[in-house]
């Protein structure tokens, strides 16, 4: 299994994490499967990347948290975008379009 | 937003922190729970989730470090770290914060000297726009301070380049009688539009008009704020009211502004107009112009337009057809002639700013091989090599900024007690120091430049912290770390040695300026100064009558035993009348004469001052007004006049130079040549100096000198009663002995070798603790060695010789490093320096860069403070006790 797992881009973490609170907010654990079950096992975000990109982000003031219940009934700290979050998440979606685009037409091009 | 964060992060961050465990508990019960969910045993899931989290605290550190104000804290732990350290070794940081404070203070004081002296602006609005204009004489641009009032009068009218432009002379004592006494006052005498140009408005009255800058004009004066307060009692009717200045009545017209201050010239405490009158062709000696630039009009700008009006006016052009315009920055050309001194001891001081930077690094090194276990220690917990020298930069920066506060106390107290420490004669400006940002900005800048300099060795050193070394703590360092050491005391020592061969430069200059010949003695001999003015005096016979009573007066006054006076004496020169002269019946080698001091003496004044006699006669009581002119010449004189030929009975002309301000005067027979009497001092220009009999050629401002045997208070106060029977309204001041003259004259010279030898005093002190610290260091570690020698059978005076050669070593790199760079210096500095034949500017008198014995005696101190300094640790060294040190760790 560790040997299918990619390396994550630089800058492509904030922007997977943006992505797996769009639908809600979502504890720590919540978002490293989310991202596994999006990528399909591609991206596994270990927890010395995700703490550190999510307490960064908090502060760049996309995303806020709060304390709350887990499905089974444990407490866990929720995290959800913000509104500045969600603009963010649209650029930089908007912004890797443009990127893969253009690798996938350099890479046809050779 | 960013700057709430930060703080945020800086007082929130225990609740932070707590918050992160709890998350990250939370994030690994819900771990445990997932793995347990799928089959593993509650145990396994356990360790499972532990292992995929892979280390709380390190995943906390990583969010830590991805807070931003993640810097701040390190730098937080860094400083209560180093600060916590240096609380803990009382010793090394006193010592280390003393060196820094004197080396930081000693700069932070010529610093603020420098500022207030040099660079702060004048007191006056837009003071920078304000310049001084003079002509420029082609043939003797030395000469700057022409002021012809005809070209002065042509650019103030006509020239574009400035707002204003007026004149000044520097103010001159005269006699103020009020209230049935007289006081010397100091007056200057200004032009109309002084206070206009100046943009400072009077308190009370108006200026003076054009009208009253002509001759013949009705004669009226401005008082100070400070003579009207305390002269006149603050007399609110004193405008129209009239005062005596010489004699003269003056009608007051108005009163300057409390906080108008001259700082570069003597403070005036009256004015009175300046007299322009073009008819009249003679600018009075000491007359200066200024002008305000308009907005926009460069200096040069402003100087062509005044070289141009002075070629375009035909009054000027006839007489000064190869004279031109100069213009200069006002601050600067008053301020200019102590800027020299001032940042040659800058330099001096930089130097010991640099050994005590040295020295603080010596320390630190030393400590940094002290805590080579520690720093192993922290190294093999993970500290990254940053993360170890930024420690030590830290350290030595809280080092600095301890030497640095108090260092701005001291040095605004050694600038404070420096300036009282000058006589008002030796600082172009009486400012206050006061500290202000610009001191506060430049000794932080210090600071921190001192921090990183003292800091950058140690802090590699102790990045480099090898961890086996370390761990095993072994003795005396490693071998790099050794060159470091013996290569920060090579580099003290050639400072220092710089340091001292420069004292040792200015104090040979001192004794060559004191025993050097000064063609004159009059030990003990009393002198003052009368200056006759008003009514009673106008006529040249008057004034010889007046000092012939006097001499008789005082010469009959008991316990007298001789009397004389004349226009000037020795080392009174800047007092001088001057004149032109050429030879009669000969071309004349210059178009304006051969310039020359006159002397108008008594005739026994060669007598009483003792200046020799070397061929022909002295005066005579029959050289009176009614017989044939004679004059005596200098050696000096005679030989740039004559060449070898012999003066006596030749005849000189006088160049009547109105244009000039020189008076016509008949021929002179010359009857006798003297020996050379300093007029300055001994580092003077060699002087033409004319000696006319007093009687022949009366002046209204002559020294009188008495020898007496009687205390100089009893002596001079029967002189004050004689003085007072001739004519009471005739103050007497200035009164000194020869030897104050003499004292007088090499005070210069004396500030000097006072400054350059505390400052090299406090570069040994320095350097020999430098010293001290580093043998010593080496000694202990050393110290098994020695015990297995001394065990061995070794002798301990060979230890002890051992340690020496050993210090030595470092020493002699030191020696020549720093003899080559006070050759290099000395080469470049040499003009800087020296007294430049036919200028006053040098600083130093009758030695050489290259002196070989002044070399030889700065590097044998040095080489003794060298061996002093290891003597003591030397001495410990052989009296190691084998056993104790064979246990030695």
């Amino acid at each position: 299994m560790a040997d299918k797992q990619t390396e994550l881009l630089q800058g492509t973490l904030d922007m997977l994490i943006l992505k797996s609170l769009g639908l809600g907010p979502l504890h720590g654990l919540g978002i490293s499967r989310r991202i596994e079950q999006v990528t399909r096992g591609t991206f596994h975000v270990k927890p010395g990347s995700l703490f550190p990109a999510l307490h960064r982000m908090e502060e760049e003031g996309w995303l806020s948290s709060h304390w709350g219940e887990s499905e089974n009934n444990r407490r866990a700290k929720y995290y959800q975008l913000t509104k500045t979050g969600r603009r963010q998440l649209e650029s930089e979606t908007e912004r890797w379009g443009r990127i893969s685009l253009a690798i996938a037409r350099a890479l046809e091009a050779s | 937003m960013r700057v709430f964060q930060i703080l945020r992060g800086l007082f929130g961050r225990e609740r932070a922190d707590r918050d992160l465990d709890a998350e990250l508990r939370a994030h690994l019960d819900l771990l445990t729970e997932e793995k347990f969910r799928e089959g593993l045993p509650p145990v396994e899931a356990r360790r499972a989730a532990c292992i995929e989290l892979g280390g709380l605290e390190q995943v906390k550190e990583d969010v830590r470090a991805s807070r931003s104000s993640a810097w701040l804290d390190s730098f937080g732990r860094d400083v209560r770290f180093g600060a916590r350290q240096l609380r803990r070794n009382p010793g090394f940081t006193a010592v280390a914060v003393a060196t820094l404070a004197l080396g930081i203070g000693a700069t932070t004081a010529i610093f603020s000297v420098m500022e207030s002296q040099l660079w702060t602006p004048l007191p006056y609005p837009d003071s920078e726009q304000l310049v001084d204009v003079h002509v420029r004489l082609v043939k003797n641009p030395r000469q700057w301070d022409v002021l012809t009032p005809n070209a002065f009068l042509v650019w103030r009218s006509e020239a574009r380049s400035f707002t204003r432009m007026t004149a000044y002379n520097y103010p001159q004592a005269r006699n103020l009688t009020a209230g049935g006494t007289s006081q010397r006052i100091r007056v200057m005498a200004v032009a109309s539009n002084f206070f206009d140009t100046l943009e400072v408005p009077l308190a009370r009255g108006q200026a003076f008009t054009q009208k009253e800058e002509t001759y013949g004009a009705e004669r009226v004066a401005i008082v100070s704020d400070s003579l009207w307060r305390n002269q006149f009692q603050s007399d609110p009717e004193l405008i129209g009211k009239s005062i005596l200045l010489d004699g003269e009545k003056y009608a007051v017209v108005g009163i300057t502004p409390p906080q108008l201050r001259f700082e570069h010239l003597e403070e005036p405490d009256a004015f009175v107009p300046v007299t322009l009158d073009p008819a009249a062709a003679v600018a009075p000696r000491n007359t200066y112009a200024m002008g305000r630039l308009a907005p926009g009009i460069s200096r040069e700008q402003a100087r062509a337009e005044l070289a141009l009006l002075l070629k375009r006016d035909p009054n000027t052009q006839s007489r000064l057809e190869e004279d031109t315009a100069a213009v200069s920055n006002l601050r600067e050309t008053w301020t200019e002639w102590a800027a020299r001194p001032l940042y040659f001891f800058a330099g001096a001081v930089a130097l010991v700013l640099l050994i005590a930077c040295v020295n603080t690094a010596g320390l630190l090194l030393a400590r940094g091989l002290a805590r080579r276990r520690e720093f192993a220690v922290r190294s093999a917990l993970g500290a990254g090599r940053a993360a170890l020298a930024r420690q030590s930069l830290v350290e030595s920066l809280l080092l600095a900024l301890g030497g640095g506060a108090a260092g701005v106390v001291l040095g605004l107290w050694l600038a404070r007690s420096f300036s009282a420490f000058l006589p008002e004669s030796a600082i172009p400006r009486h400012t206050a120091i006061l500290l202000d940002w610009r001191i506060l900005l430049f000794a932080l800048a210090i600071t921190f430049f001192t921090a990183l300099l003292a800091g950058a060795l140690p802090a590699i050193h102790s990045s480099r912290a090898d961890l086996h070394q370390g761990m095993r703590q072994g003795e005396g360092g490693t071998l790099e770390q050794k060159r470091a050491r013996a290569s920060l005391v090579a580099v003290e020592v050639a400072l220092g040695l710089l340091l001292l061969f420069g004292a040792g430069l200015f104090l040979s200059s001192f004794f060559y300026l004191r025993s050097a010949p000064r063609g004159f003695e009059a030990a003990g001999a009393l002198t003052y100064r009368v200056a006759l003015r008003g009514e009673p005096y106008a006529q040249p016979d008057a004034m010889r009558r007046y000092f012939e009573r006097m001499a008789q007066e005082v010469g009959s006054l008991p316990g007298v035993r001789g009397v004389t006076y004349g226009s000037g004496l020795p080392l009174t020169g800047s007092e001088s009348f001057f004149a032109n002269v050429n030879v009669a019946g000969r071309p004349p080698a210059k178009p304006h004469g051969e310039a020359v001091i006159l002397h108008s003496v008594a005739p026994n004044y060669f007598q009483e001052l003792h200046i020799q006699l070397l061929a022909g006669r002295v005066f005579q009581p029959g050289d009176g007004a009614g017989a044939a002119r004679v004059a005596i010449l200098n050696a000096n004189a005679a030989k740039e006049l004559f060449g070898g030929e012999n003066p006596i009975g030749k005849v000189l002309e006088f160049v009547s130079d109105p244009e000039r301000g020189m008076a016509a005067r008949d021929p002179v027979e010359i009857v006798g040549i003297t020996h050379n009497a300093q007029e300055y001092g001994a580092d003077e220009v060699p002087f033409d100096t004319v000696y006319l009999p007093f009687a022949q050629n009366p002046v209204a401002a002559a020294y009188v000198l008495a020898y007496s045997e009687i205390p100089r208070g009893t002596l001079f106060g029967a002189i004050r009663a004689a003085a007072y029977r001739l004519d009471k309204d005739q103050p007497v001041f200035d009164v000194k002995t020869m030897d104050d003259l003499i004292e007088d004259s090499l005070h210069g010279a004396r500030i000097n070798l006072v400054l350059v030898a505390s400052l090299a005093m406090l570069a040994i002190a320095l350097v020999s603790v430098g010293i001290f610290g580093t043998v010593a260091y080496f000694v202990q570690g050393r110290t098994r060695e020695f015990g297995i020698r001394l065990a061995l059978g070794a002798g301990p005076a060979s230890i002890a010789r051992n340690t020496l050669a050993q210090a030595l070593g470092m020493g002699a790199r030191g020696l020549g490093l720093g003899l080559l760079s006070a050759l290099i210096l000395g080469r470049l500095l040499q003009s800087q320096l020296y007294l430049v034949p036919h200028e006053h500017t040098g600083m130093l008198y009758g030695v050489s860069i290259d002196d070989p014995l002044m070399l030889a005696a700065a590097m044998g101190l040095m080489l003794a403070v060298l061996l002093l300094a290891s003597y003591v640790p030397a001495r410990r060294a052989s009296r190691v006790d084998p056993l104790v040190a064979l246990r030695h760790e």
